[in-house]
C-alpha cells in the first residue's frame, strides 16, 4: 500500500490536481500574513508538523519503513534549543543546527540496533524510544524540570535580526520548511532516494541489485530524526515554552494522521496533510469535547477507506479529468 | 544502602504485578497467533476491565463477584466490536502491518476518549476482593489481594493450556497461527477465528484489570503501560507463547522491583522499557529461546 511506483518513467504531469494544493497552500499563507495572531499561530504549528512529517514520510513513505519514536527526536530539539538558548545563550540558528546534529548522532547510534527489526517488532521498538524520551523528561528534572517545563524561550534570531512578532517568527519558519521541502525533493529524484524507493518496493530484490539495504535505511532514519528535531527546535522558539506532554503518544498519532491523510510517500501529502489536520480542530471547535472523538473517527476512517489519503484522491480524480 | 525489607516487599508487589503482565502478554499473544497482528490497543482492555467494574460496583451496587463476571462479556463485546469496525475492514483490504498497528492505537486512544467523556478523569479503586490484611511477614506486607491475582493467575494459565491443547476451538486457534491457507482448507473459518481471538484477547485483558485494580488505581489513561508492559512481557517470552508470556512477565515485574529499589519508581518504566530494546536487539526470538540456542551453540 505504501510501495511507490518505482518504475514509473513518466514525469509528474501538471494536471490541475497537482496544482490545486499549491494554490490552497497559497491560499492559506496570504490569509496567515493578513490576519490575526491566532490565526498565524496555527498556521505557524503547520508549517512546523509540515516539516516533522516531511522528515517522517522520507523514512515511512519513500523507505517503507515506520517510526513509532518521531516524538523522542522532537523533544531533543526542543529541550536542546531550550537548554542552550536560556541557560548558555547560544544563537538561536546555532542551537537549532547543534541540536540537528546531536539528534543525527543519537538516530545514528540508536538507530543502528534498531533497524534490523522488521513490521512490529520496528514499531514497537520505535515506540519503546518515544516513551523512554517522554519519562526520562518527565524523571529528569534537573536538566528538563519536569511538569513544570521549560519557560522563557527566546524567539528565533540570527544576529541583529529578531523575530519579535508572530509574523515574523512565521516567516522563519517558512523558510526553513521551505528549506527543508526542497531538500526532500531533491533527496527523493537523487540516487539515494530511488534507491530508498527501491527498498520500500522489495528489501531483497533492493539488495540483489547492490543496494547496501541497512546502511539506506540507517541514512533515511537519521534524515527523519534531524526533521523532527529542527521542527522540535522551531516549536520551542515558537511558543516559547515546552512541557513534556507536548511530545507524548498524542504527537506521533498526530503526524501519523497527517501523513496518511495528507498521502504517505509523496511530497505534497505530508504539507496537505499539516495544514488539514491543524485547520480541522479549529473548524471543529463547536464539537467541545468531541473534538478528540471527531478526529480520531476522521483517522480511522482514512485509514480503512482512503489508505492513500488526499493526494491518492486528487490522483485518481485528475486521472479521470484526463481521460 | 538497599534496605532488604523495603527490596523484599517490592519484589512481593512485583510478583504480583508481573502475573499481570503475563496475562496481558497471552492477551497479545492470542490475537498474534491467530492473525499475524499486533493488538497496540491491548492496555484498553486492562483499563476497561477496572472501570467497567468500578462502575458497576458503584452505580448499581453489585457485588464484586457479581460485577466481575458481568464485566468480562462486556469488555468481551468492545473487543469484538473493536474486530469488526476496525481490525476486519482494513485486514479484508489488505492493510500494512503499519497501518492497521497505527489503526489499533487510534482505537485506544478513541476507547480512552469516550471513556473520559462518560465516566470522567477521576482515578478511581475499590476494595480488595476480601476485607482484612495485609499478612505480614517480618515487615513485609502481603495484601490479600495478591492471593487472588496468584490464584486466578495460575488458574487461567491452566485453563487457556487445556483451552488450545484440548478443546477444538483452541486447536483451530493454533492451527490458524501455524498456516492460515492450510487451516482454511480443512475447513476452520479462519475469520470467526479472528473473531474467538479478539474476543478471548479482550477478556484476558478485563481480567487482568479486574485483579489489578484494588491494589493499583485506576483511570481512562493507565491502559498504555499495562499494554506496553504486557508487550514486553510477550517479547521476553518469545512472542506467540503462553507460558513464555507469563514467565516474562514475572521476570520482567522481578526487575522492575530491582529498579524501583535503585534507581526510584519514577525510572520504572524507562527500565521496562530498556530491558524491551535489550530484549528486541539480542533475543529476537524470547530470552528462553535465546538461551537455548546459545546453549546449543556452545555445546
Amino acid at each position: 500500500m505504501t510501495s511507490p511506483d518505482i518504475i514509473s518513467t513518466k514525469a509528474p504531469g501538471l494536471a490541475w490536481a497537482r496544482i490545486l494544493p499549491a494554490v490552497l497552500g497559497l491560499g492559506v499563507l496570504v490569509y496567515a500574513f493578513t490576519s490575526n495572531g491566532y490565526v498565524v499561530t496555527v498556521v505557524g504549528f503547520a508549517a512546523i508538523y509540515g516539516l516533522l512529517c516531511t522528515g517522517l514520510n522520507f523514512f515511512m513513505g519513500f523507505t517503507g519503513q515506520a517510526s513509532f519514536g518521531q516524538n523522542a527526536f522532537a523533544a531533543l530539539g526542543s529541550y536542546g534549543s531550550a537548554i542552550l538558548c536560556t541557560d548558555y545563550n547560544v544563537e538561536p540558528v546555532l542551537a537549532l543546527v547543534m541540536t540537528m546534529v546531536f539528534s543525527g548522532l543519537v538516530a545514528l547510534v540508536v538507530g543502528y540496533p534498531t533497524l534490523r527489526l522488521r513490521g512490529h517488532y520496528l514499531a514497537m521498538a520505535t515506540f519503546a524510544l518515544g516513551l523512554i524520551t517522554y519519562e526520562i523528561s518527565v524523571e529528569w528534572t534537573d536538566l528538563t524540570q519536569g511538569y513544570m517545563g521549560y519557560s522563557g524561550i527566546p524567539p528565533l534570531s540570527l544576529g541583529p535580526f529578531q523575530a519579535q512578532t508572530d509574523k515574523q517568527q512565521l516567516a522563519v519558519i517558512l523558510v526553513v520548511l521551505a528549506l527543508g521541502v526542497l531538500a526532500a525533493v531533491r533527496l527523493r529524484g537523487s540516487r539515494f532516494g530511488r534507491a530508498c524507493r527501491a527498498i520500500a518496493g522489495s528489501e531483497a530484490a533492493a539488495g540483489a541489485l547492490g543496494i547496501p539495504v541497512a546502511r539506506y535505511k540507517l541514512i533515511s532514519f537519521v534524515i527523519a530524526a534531524v526533521y523532527a528535531s529542527a521542527a522540535g527546535s522551531l516549536f520551542a522558539h515558537f511558543v516559547g515554552f515546552i512541557s513534556p506532554e507536548v511530545f507524548g503518544t498524542t504527537m506521533v498519532v498526530q503526524s501519523f494522521t497527517m501523513l496518511y491523510l495528507g498521502g504517505i510517500g509523496t511530497i505534497a501529502g505530508p504539507l496537505i496533510g499539516a495544514v488539514v489536520v491543524s485547520v480541522l480542530p479549529e473548524l471543529m471547535r463547536g464539537l467541545k469535547d468531541y473534538q478528540n472523538i471527531g478526529y480520531l473517527v476522521l483517522l480511522l476512517a482514512i485509514l480503512i477507506y482512503a489508505p492513500k489519503g488526499v493526494v491518492g484522491l486528487l490522483d485518481s480524480l485528475s486521472g479521470k479529468w484526463r481521460r | 544502602m538497599i534496605d532488604a525489607v523495603q527490596l523484599a516487599q517490592n519484589l512481593v508487589n512485583g510478583f504480583g504485578l508481573g502475573l499481570i503482565y503475563g496475562l496481558i502478554g497471552i492477551g497479545f499473544c492470542v490475537i498474534y497467533n491467530a492473525s499475524g497482528i499486533v493488538n497496540f490497543a491491548q492496555g484498553v482492555f486492562v483499563m476497561l476491565g477496572g472501570m467497567v467494574c468500578h462502575t458497576l460496583l458503584s452505580r448499581l451496587g453489585l457485588p464484586i463477584s457479581a460485577a466481575a463476571v458481568l464485566t468480562i462479556p462486556v469488555v468481551a463485546v468492545i473487543g469484538i466490536l473493536m474486530e469488526i469496525l476496525i481490525v476486519r475492514p482494513m485486514w479484508n483490504r489488505g492493510a500494512s502491518t503499519f497501518a492497521i498497528i497505527l489503526a489499533t492505537l487510534a482505537t485506544q486512544m478513541l476507547i480512552e476518549q469516550i471513556t473520559l467523556l462518560t465516566l470522567g478523569d477521576q482515578p478511581r479503586t475499590y476494595d480488595s476482593f476480601t476485607a482484612g490484611g495485609p499478612l505480614k511477614l517480618g515487615g513485609v506486607a502481603i495484601s490479600y489481594q495478591l492471593f487472588w491475582v496468584l490464584g486466578f493467575g495460575t488458574l487461567m494459565v491452566a485453563g487457556l493450556w487445556l483451552f488450545f491443547t484440548r478443546s477444538r476451538m483452541g486447536r483451530a486457534l493454533r492451527a490458524c497461527s501455524q498456516n492460515a491457507e492450510a487451516a482454511a482448507l480443512l475447513g476452520i473459518p479462519v475469520k470467526r477465528m479472528l473473531l474467538a481471538s479478539f474476543a478471548l484477547s479482550a477478556a484476558l485483558g478485563a481480567i487482568a484489570g479486574i485483579l489489578v485494580t484494588p491494589s493499583q488505581i485506576t483511570a481512562y489513561n493507565v491502559g498504555t503501560p499495562y499494554g506496553v508492559n504486557g508487550f514486553i512481557a510477550a517479547i521476553i517470552g518469545g512472542f506467540g507463547s503462553a507460558s513464555g508470556a507469563v514467565a516474562g512477565g514475572l521476570l520482567l515485574g522481578i526487575l522492575q522491583a530491582f529498579a524501583i529499589v535503585a534507581f526510584g519508581a519514577g525510572f520504572k518504566n524507562v527500565a521496562a522499557l530498556t530491558v524491551l530494546l535489550i530484549v528486541l536487539l539480542v533475543f529476537p526470538n524470547g530470552i528462553f529461546a535465546g538461551v537455548k540456542s546459545l546453549w546449543a551453540r556452545r555445546t
